[in-house]
């Protein structure tokens, strides 16, 4: 049986319909067939377990895995109020699924690990071709978890994923595994077998004035850049005065003009977003930033963004080349995109959609980070922490 | 000597050597400080660009500080447009608050909102020195638990921010600085409600105060505009005019509703009342069938009597006696008559004469009939003329009801009319599908009082021109009988002294 998937969507008010509806219209497209696994990404105004049950009264026995996020994406637009469901059916690709929780309370790196190996040996000795990830959107150092998978994995296996968000109040976010909701956790799914993977990821920022030194950093926390406090970079641009530049708000300010680490042979610089301060003026960042990194202050525009996304949709394209083309694309999109473009963020879907073409549906999620591999030699395919980017994954089989 | 030799070649040699690295040393340092000169530059450009850069970035962030309020304005006023629409299109004062769906709050750039109708408002709003709570009633709600809620409400009402809110502004926000037991209200909203700013506004109808709404925002991240203010206080106007609305429909409605129940009551009392009548008319129909037929039996004893008497077969009988004889013979006749058109009316009234309506050629009809009246028509010197289109259409009619007709007509036109009078029949086609048929005379005419009344049963006309001439006050009756019976109309014009028309009209075959 060639690989066959739905993909649902509703946004009834009522959770468990909701979930409910999703599910059915995504099965309901896979006809007769086992379902191997199913993805399923809600905004968070709903009661996410009630969502769960609605999905699992259709999917009682399928693999269930998925995010929360500040919004739902899939071909027909943007959805702020919605639930998303994607089932996948499939004889040649294997998944195995793994979950962590209670992340706050262990080392990230650890928990990397963890996740990898229970997924490991799920998939037993099939071949490796990606692992998916769904992380807690408020963890602080997403780094150190892709870190752990990477030593399990390989670090040459691709990783992607999303953070998962929530209303933008950065309160709670969701990650979903079979019949659980959790949160602080994290979901992975190693895909195998006879997978072919494509994977396009930009973000567009443009980076700005001198470039400064991260004089003293470790870990996600920059001590000082250029030998002065590491929140002087802001204070310099934006002013002492300015009350976005204060503990709780910077978040705000940085998802717009976050930080960039210049990276030898890449294209873009590897964003960072600066999500609190500590007394002494440190900058704690949501992924790792090495000692010595060349940072700059980056900023994104409209069109630039735009013009990222449809490059990340060709490089799905693009290096498809004599492979057979992906049936499906999963889409782990930064909310700061979504405010940046503000009244135009659906033309980010339909740039997507004219590049990709009917033949290959989406669906996505809007994230507090993403996961993703980065393309310079020197980096060898290795997967990092991302931040403003958009990350698309297409699915197909070899 | 070969030692000195040596020794002072190597110092010669030590020399250039040292000769030569200085000049090297002072090109290098002339080098490097050349190189600092351009680093100075570079370090220079570095800090001007950066400057440049800072310059950028500020014009960015106000740019795009102006861009997302146009943007959250654009689509907050896009979004008033539809649940203006949505609230102006419903006249049920509940479902006014229930269509600001959660989905609709969102968009106008809210996480929350919630709505209160003040149920009673005490006399603490008017006078501060009494402390009674004000009773509140949930209209509708966006973003909280019922916890909330309860909570929300019990706090509005038991504290005195709504009299503070209603003796100041009656929209205001988190932004409002006036200092003063408002400012102090608008912490405590915040605190209550949960929201980090939040717009809220009296809802006012010309009633008065009606409720409160509070459209607001719990995340720090979500910045109040003065815009938001315009949106919240559009929507309140929007609601005050809706349920005012809701209320005048309420009113005409129930209203409307009572006139409706009244009439039907009224319908049913005449249902029943026309009922009744319909019995007595009934009744009345049957004792006039059944006297009439009673009365007829004796009366035609009595004719033959009078008969056989007057004609001498039981002997002679003297002239004084025949006269009388004659005279009871004459009356006979008259009473048969009126039996006769009694016994008519009340067969066609109650339906059980059976008319033969089929095409008739009126012109023919007309024709025999004329044969008939012409001689009392004669005796009367009068003159009769027709005035009858070339060609008519046939008429459908009871050939023996519709003769009955022309021949009551024409025979009132004789008879109320002095002798050498005129009398015409004419015939025009008035609507498509009717022939109008006329019989003027130029007899003594019907006073106006009583044209309206001489179709009714027994009416006679009493003038002095009229006292002397017999009737029954019946033919007129049995007449406008017969023409209904034929869906005709019958009506009569006249001007005393002058002459009177009476026109009926006929269904013409198609």
């Amino acid at each position: 049986m060639p690989l066959s998937f739905g993909i649902g969507l509703s946004r009834n008010k009522d959770a468990y319909i909701a979930g409910r509806e999703a599910a059915r219209q995504a099965a309901g497209i896979i006809k007769n067939q086992d379902i191997s696994i199913a993805f399923v990404f809600t905004t968070v105004q709903f009661n996410p377990e009630k969502i769960l049950e609605g999905v699992k009264t259709v999917l009682s026995k399928t693999p269930v895995v998925g995010s929360s996020g500040a919004g739902i994406i899939t071909s027909s637009g943007i959805y702020m109020n919605a639930v998303a469901v994607l089932a996948i059916s499939s004889t040649k690709i294997k998944f195995a699924t793994a979950c962590v929780t209670d992340l706050d309370k262990k080392d990230l790196r650890d928990c990397g690990q963890k996740l990898a190996r229970i997924a490991l040996k799920g998939l037993g000795t099939s071949k490796r071709e990606i692992f998916i990830t769904f992380v807690d959107g408020l963890i602080k150092n997403g780094s150190q978890l892709i870190a752990g998978i990477k030593e399990t994995l390989g670090i040459s296996l691709p990783i992607i994923g999303g953070s998962s968000a929530d209303d933008l109040k950065f309160k709670k976010t969701y990650q979903f595994f079979n019949k659980q909701v959790l949160t602080n956790s994290v979901v992975g799914v190693l895909v195998g077998e006879n997978a072919t993977i494509r994977i396009g990821i930009k973000h567009g920022w443009k980076p700005l004035g001198k470039p400064r030194i991260a004089t003293s950093a470790s870990g996600n926390i920059i001590k000082s850049i250029d030998n002065k406090p590491a929140i002087s970079i802001y204070e310099d641009y934006f002013g002492k005065d300015n009350h976005e530049i204060k503990s709780g708000k910077l978040i705000y300010l940085s998802i717009r003009y976050p930080l960039g680490i210049y990276l030898e042979g890449e294209e873009e610089y590897l964003l960072r977003n600066a999500i609190d301060i500590t007394q002494d003026g440190s900058l704690i960042c949501q992924g790792d930033v090495p000692q010595n990194a060349t940072l700059k202050l980056m900023m994104g525009t409209k069109e630039t963004t735009l013009r990222a996304a449809a490059q990340a949709a060709e490089e799905l394209k693009r290096t498809s080349g004599k492979h057979k083309p992906p049936k499906f694309a999963i889409i782990f999109d930064s909310f700061s995109r979504n405010r940046l473009l503000g009244r135009s963020a659906k033309d980010e879907i339909d740039v997507i959609k004219n590049i990709l073409g009917k033949d290959i549906p989406f669906i996505g999620f809007y994230t507090y980070g993403e996961q993703a591999p980065l393309t310079a030699l020197d980096y060898r395919g290795q997967s990092h922490f991302h931040n403003e980017s958009i990350a698309i994954l297409g699915i197909g089989e070899q | 000597m070969e030692a000195d030799l040596t020794f002072s070649l190597v110092g010669i040699g030590a020399f250039i050597a040292a000769f030569s690295l200085g000049i090297v040393l002072m090109f290098k340092m002339e080098e490097i400080r050349k190189l600092r000169i351009t680093l100075d530059k570079l370090k220079r450009s570095f800090d001007e660009l950066d400057e440049q850069a800072k310059l950028i970035v500020k014009t960015d962030l106000e740019l795009n500080k102006t861009q997302e309020e146009l943007d959250k304005k654009v689509s907050g006023l896009y979004t008033l447009q539809r649940l203006s629409r949505a609230i102006s299109t419903t006249l049920d004062e509940n479902q006014i608050f229930s269509r600001i769906e959660e989905s609709l709050v969102i968009e106008l750039g809210f996480e929350r909102a919630i709505a209160f109708s003040f149920d009673s408002i005490p006399a603490s709003l008017t006078d501060n020195t009494k402390n009674n709570s004000m009773s509140l009633r949930l209209k509708m709600q966006a973003g909280y638990n019922a916890e909330e809620i309860k909570k929300i409400k019990t706090h509005l009402e038991k504290q005195q921010i709504l009299a503070v809110i209603m003796k100041n502004n009656t929209i205001f926000s988190s932004l409002t600085m006036t200092g003063g037991p408002l400012e102090e209200a608008i912490k405590i909203i915040k605190n209550i409600c949960g929201l980090n700013s939040f717009v809220a506004s009296v809802i006012s109808t010309k009633d008065g105060h009606y409720g409160l709404i509070i459209m607001g925002n719990e995340s720090s991240f979500a910045v109040l505009t003065e815009g938001d203010e315009e949106i919240v206080a559009i929507l309140s106007t929007q609601l005050g005019q809706a349920i005012e609305n809701a209320k005048l429909f309420e009113e005409t409605f129930r209203s409307q509703q009572q006139l409706e129940r009244r009439v039907k009551d009224r319908t049913r009392e005449l249902s029943v009342a026309l009922e009744e009548i319909k019995q007595v008319s009934k009744r009345k129909s049957e004792f006039v069938s059944a006297v009439s037929h009673e009365l007829r039996t004796p009366l035609t004893s009595i004719k033959g009597y009078a008969s056989i008497l007057a004609a001498g077969k039981l002997g002679d009988i003297p002239e004084q006696v025949k006269a009388r004889i004659e005279k009871i013979n004459k009356h006979s006749n008259e009473l048969t008559e009126l039996i006769n058109n009694l016994l008519d009316i009340s067969r066609i009234e109650s339906g059980r004469v059976e008319l033969k309506i089929v095409p008739q050629n009126i012109s023919q009809m007309i024709e025999n009939i004329s044969d008939m009246l012409m001689p009392p028509i004669k005796e009367k010197g009068m003159e009769f003329s027709l005035d009858l289109p070339k060609e008519l259409p046939l008429v459908l009619a009871d050939n023996i009801q519709i003769k009955r007709v022309f021949i009551n007509l024409i025979g009132n036109a004789i008879k109320y009319s002095p002798a050498k009078g005129k009398i015409n029949l004419s015939i025009n086609r008035t609507k498509d599908d009717y022939l109008t048929i006329n019989i003027s005379d130029t007899g003594y005419g019907i006073p106006q009082e009583d044209l309206k009344k001489i179709f009714e049963e027994f009416y006679r006309v009493d003038t002095a021109r009229t006292q002397g001439i017999k009737g029954t006050g019946l033919g007129l009756s049995l007449v406008k009988y017969i023409v209904e019976a034929h869906r005709g109309q019958i009506w009569a014009t006249s001007k005393v002294g002058q002459g009177s028309t009476f026109s009926f009209t006929l269904p013409i075959s198609k």
